[in-house]
């Protein structure tokens, strides 16, 4: 039973989760990025290499939702229009996650054009909210929480 | 939750932590040869030593967690896809141990450079891009990608 909940079609899923993984190495990079900053508000490359993880992250965020749509889509009929609570918890992670996402990387750009240090700190609190969106995400959904 | 589903988290948690933690350090890694100074570049480098824990977290958990769900799931010692991944697992580690190594070797010249003037010398920026350093970085990453692969289509099962 438990190995039929983890066996699914290849590729949707292995894009998904590559898209997952990646896009949490993406965030991690912006939160240690933006907290050294916090204590180097003088260091230009800081604020570019920011901005830059942000932007490179955009790709990862849109595989991992991509193919989590693909995979509901194929899925959603066996669990007769009640979802168990680890899709619940994935779409509210990818949903508000990619607008978190999307307001850092404009605070991200104002911080490496003003240079104002609050646009930084900013930038470093909602990675890091972010972060822990996603950890949690990546417990409901392999724990298959509430299922 | 049972003690499979417990075991299957916590793997898949490792598998994260060891492929977010490669993709932090190849990020950073990226961002040190776009550089523009020594320092800069070696700063960047520097950043990697935080993404080791969770990579070696990863390296152990996956491993771990990995031959305790074989037994738990009863899967036979002759199962060809746990081995391949196991061999990948081994390959993956050992050429990331390499690419570390050949990382710190350049950040050591980028602060010496850092030190003396910080102007990028073009021996810097050749060791920066050292193909053959970038070939076990990239190698790396594809041996890890084959165990992501075969852990998820777990071919012959």
């Amino acid at each position: 039973m438990i190995v039929a909940d983890y066996s699914r079609p290849f590729w949707p899923l292995f894009l998904h989760v590559l898209g997952a993984m990646t896009t949490v190495g993406g965030i991690l990079t912006v939160v240690v990025l933006s907290y050294v900053a916090w204590n180097r508000p003088e260091a230009a490359f800081l604020r570019r290499a920011t901005f830059t993880a942000l932007v490179v992250t955009i790709p990862f965020y849109i595989l991992l939702r991509v193919f989590a749509e693909v995979m509901y889509s194929d899925e959603k009929d066996a669990f007769a229009g009640k979802d168990p609570t680890w899709v619940g918890i994935g779409y509210i992670t990818s949903d508000a996650g990619f607008l978190i996402l999307l307001i850092t990387i404009g605070l991200a750009y104002w911080w490496k054009r003003s240079e104002k240090p609050v646009a930084g700190r900013i930038v470093a609190v909602l990675s890091t909210l972010l972060l822990l969106m996603l950890t949690v995400a990546m417990l409901a959904m392999s724990g298959k929480w509430g299922s | 939750m049972d003690k499979t589903q417990w075991l299957l988290m916590l793997h898949i948690a490792a598998a994260f932590c060891l492929v977010g933690g490669s993709t932090a350090a190849a990020i950073l890694n990226a961002l040190a040869v776009r550089s523009e100074r020594p320092s800069e570049a070696a700063f960047l480098l520097k950043l990697i030593r935080y993404t080791l824990p969770l990579i070696f977290a990863g390296v152990l958990g996956t491993l771990l967690f990995g031959l305790w769900l074989w037994h738990d799931l009863g899967f036979g010692f002759g199962t060809g896809w746990i081995w391949a991944a196991l061999v990948f697992w081994a390959l993956a580690s050992a050429l990331g141990g390499r690419g570390g190594r050949d990382q710190e070797h350049v950040r050591q010249a980028a602060e010496k450079e850092a030190a003396e003037g910080d102007t990028m010398s073009a021996e810097l920026r050749a060791r920066l891009r050292d193909p053959k350093a970038l070939a076990v970085n990239y190698a790396a990453g594809v041996a890890t990608l084959a165990v992501l692969v075969i852990m998820i289509w777990k071919p012959g099962s």
